[in-house]
């Protein structure tokens, strides 16, 4: 199993009247090659989850095992290396540098890899190819559209070829055939073999991916495939 | 990341956001331009009064000595100070002038020691002995000093400063030339080399005559300022201890005055003012660098979560915090040192400027001041621009991702 979770909670402010449960106990498990999109009610944990999943934040109590890896054990540091070879990210928002171009900005993770030269020089063009992106390398982020911003970001998120592409709401702020644009992407790094993660309120787009993990008050109320998710 | 690619980033950032960049500059430029200048400008004045002070000669004591009871103080205190044969050099009568307008005469040039339109070109009649040029350091370019006989005998002669002598005399060698002071005719005997002080050209505008003639041409006026030689730094303190016993013993208390000034210790006075005015005015420009430093820290602080933001993506990417701190610190250090950089290059311009108006001399800063404010503006902005990067990188990547 690629991703083995159980009994995650994440609670903010706990003992407090303000107590906030993001995560109730959640378990999960997710194969190498899934398509899997988790779904929720804005609020619902959705994603929390993936922000632990991503090891971008600590769940509260609970294991993660990554690759074998026991993740709540790690030091930033190691944590740090985890995200940069096994996890892609993509977020809602592109989380681009402005002050950085698109080629600079999909060479980042490689840098931080220490990737030299050439090689570097091959896996940033071969990212940006992968999504048509090529002729706008040199283009600063605010220069471009949101499309065009998303498919930067996907491209930072596969320069390194992570075995995992976690996308957090992908196409909220695209229309949508930009956003269909963006999913046939993510499908097409799903047939070439890598794991993706989708977090979407949108059922639409949710009954794209093979398994759908149904999300509300911090647990998972369903967990199955895409025909039996939506009755 | 090697350093190089953190190098490469830092200058990127830079680069991407010019406007931020120059506004953190900003306080640095100025803040060091200011400390450079201020500095640079009480130094130079000190400089110019240690040369002023220097090129008068050192161990020398100014003695003024008055009595109203008739005591000829001058005799007296000759005759003291020669006895004093180890210790002393050399005496003249100082600041002892023609009291009356006199007009300067050689063949068809007439010159006026009323001359105020060009105080630069007026030339005055000194009055002293022998030992005039030793005590005030002169030194002979041509010809000689007045002898002691001719000062004894009230001969006419006299000695010109290199700036009378060049007026008076263009290019025509002086020596052995007679001169007329108010139809008095004197023979030039020497020249004395120019001594060239900035802001001080009276002191080679000079014709030096026998003070003898202080009875003849200026009615006996009383002599009340001598400059005394000494042989050196030591003899010039027990000198000055010695001379101000033996006036104390030949003025009555009541009926006169003396006071016996080392010019050591105007040298050491200098050295204390400048040290004392570099410490005050360094102490005030610091603080405007200070102002500079919290400018930046200021400017840091407003994107602050823009930049939070920028290391949440950073570290989401898989960057490790010292990366990412490494990365911060480049960039603080070359934005300072940038600032640091054209700081001193706005403080030499100002600093020659300022030297050119207000002390009509070249002056540029001194290493060490320019060393020390680029490297006192090197450390503020670099605890001033890390501080919010070490506390950024610091959080879980998902909370610097929230920050908006």
């Amino acid at each position: 199993m690629l991703i083995d979770v159980k009994s995650l909670y994440k609670i903010y402010n706990e003992g407090q009247e303000s107590e906030v449960r993001a995560l109730d106990g959640v378990s999960l498990g997710i194969d190498r090659g899934e398509f899997v999109a988790i779904i929720g009610q804005s609020g619902s944990g959705k994603s929390t989850l993936m922000n632990i999943l991503g090891c971008l934040d600590i769940p509260t109590y609970g294991d993660y095992h990554l690759d074998g890896v026991d993740v709540t054990e790690r030091t930033d540091t190691q944590l740090a290396h985890i995200r940069n070879k096994q996890i892609g990210f993509i977020f809602q928002g592109y989380n681009l540098i402005p002050a950085l171009n698109v080629w600079e900005n999909v060479e980042l993770p490689l840098l931080y890899q220490g990737v030299l030269g050439s090689k570097r020089r091959d896996l940033v063009e071969h990212a940006l190819e992968r999504v048509n992106l090529l002729d706008r390398a040199k283009h600063k982020p605010t220069e471009m559209s949101g499309g065009q911003q998303q498919r930067a970001a996907i491209a930072r998120a596969i320069a390194t070829r992570p075995p995992i592409i976690m996308a957090d709401e992908p196409t909220g702020a695209l229309d949508s055939r930009t956003g269909k644009h963006v999913l046939e992407i993510l499908h097409g790094l799903h047939d070439e073999g890598s794991t993706v993660i989708l977090i979407t309120h949108d059922n639409g787009i949710a009954a794209t991916a093979e398994r759908v993990v149904r999300l509300s008050d911090g647990r998972i109320i369903y967990d199955g495939s895409r025909e039996g998710a939506f009755t | 990341m090697s350093f190089r690619q953190a190098f490469k980033m830092a200058v990127k950032s830079i680069v991407g956001k010019k406007m931020r960049s120059f506004l953190t500059m900003l306080g640095i430029i100025i803040g060091v331009a200011a400390v450079v200048i201020m500095v640079s400008v009480i130094q130079g004045q000190n400089q110019q009064w240690m040369k002023y002070i220097l090129s008068q000669g050192t161990n020398r004591l100014s003695v003024e000595a008055y009595s109203w009871n008739g005591t000829n103080i001058s005799d007296e205190l000759s005759k003291y100070c020669m006895g004093l044969g180890d210790l002393v050099e050399g005496i003249t009568p100082s600041s002892l002038q023609i009291n009356q307008t006199v007009n300067i005469k050689y063949g068809s040039k007439v010159f006026s020691t009323d001359n105020w339109d060009d105080w630069t070109k007026r030339i005055t009649v000194e009055l002293g002995s022998e030992q005039y040029g030793l005590c005030n350091n002169y030194t002979i370019a041509e010809g000689r000093d007045m002898s002691h006989l001719e000062i004894e005998k009230a001969n006419n002669v006299c000695v010109l400063g290199g700036g009378a002598a060049e007026m008076i005399f263009d290019f025509v060698n002086p020596i052995g030339k007679t001169i007329t002071l108010n139809s008095t005719p004197f023979q030039v005997v020497g020249v004395y080399e120019k001594k060239g002080v900035d802001g001080w050209p009276e002191w080679d505008n000079i014709i030096l005559i026998p003070y003898t003639f202080n009875r003849s041409m200026n009615g006996n006026q009383p002599i009340q300022s001598y400059t005394i030689k000494a042989v050196d730094a030591e003899a010039s303190t027990r000198a000055s201890t010695l001379i101000q016993g033996f006036l104390k013993g030949l003025i009555p208390e009541d009926n006169g005055w003396y006071n016996v000034q080392n010019s050591n210790q105007s040298i050491d006075n200098v050295n204390e003012q400048n040290l004392m005015q570099s410490l005050v005015v360094g102490c005030i420009a610091g603080v405007s660098l200070l102002v500079g430093g919290i400018g930046i820290m200021n400017i840091m602080l407003v994107t602050v979560t823009e930049r939070t933001r920028e290391i949440g993506i950073r570290k989401a990417i898989g960057a490790e915090r010292k990366s990412i701190i490494i990365q911060f610190l480049i960039e603080a250090c070359m934005l300072c040192g940038l600032g640091g950089i054209i700081g001193i290059f706005f403080g030499y311009l100002g600093t020659l400027i300022a030297g050119k108006f207000m002390l009509q001399m070249i002056l540029y800063p001194t290493m060490s001041i320019t060393i020390g404010a680029f490297a006192f503006s090197v450390v503020l902005g670099v605890v001033f621009g890390i501080y919010p990067a070490i506390k950024a990188s610091g959080l879980q990547p998902v909370v610097a991702l929230r920050a908006d």
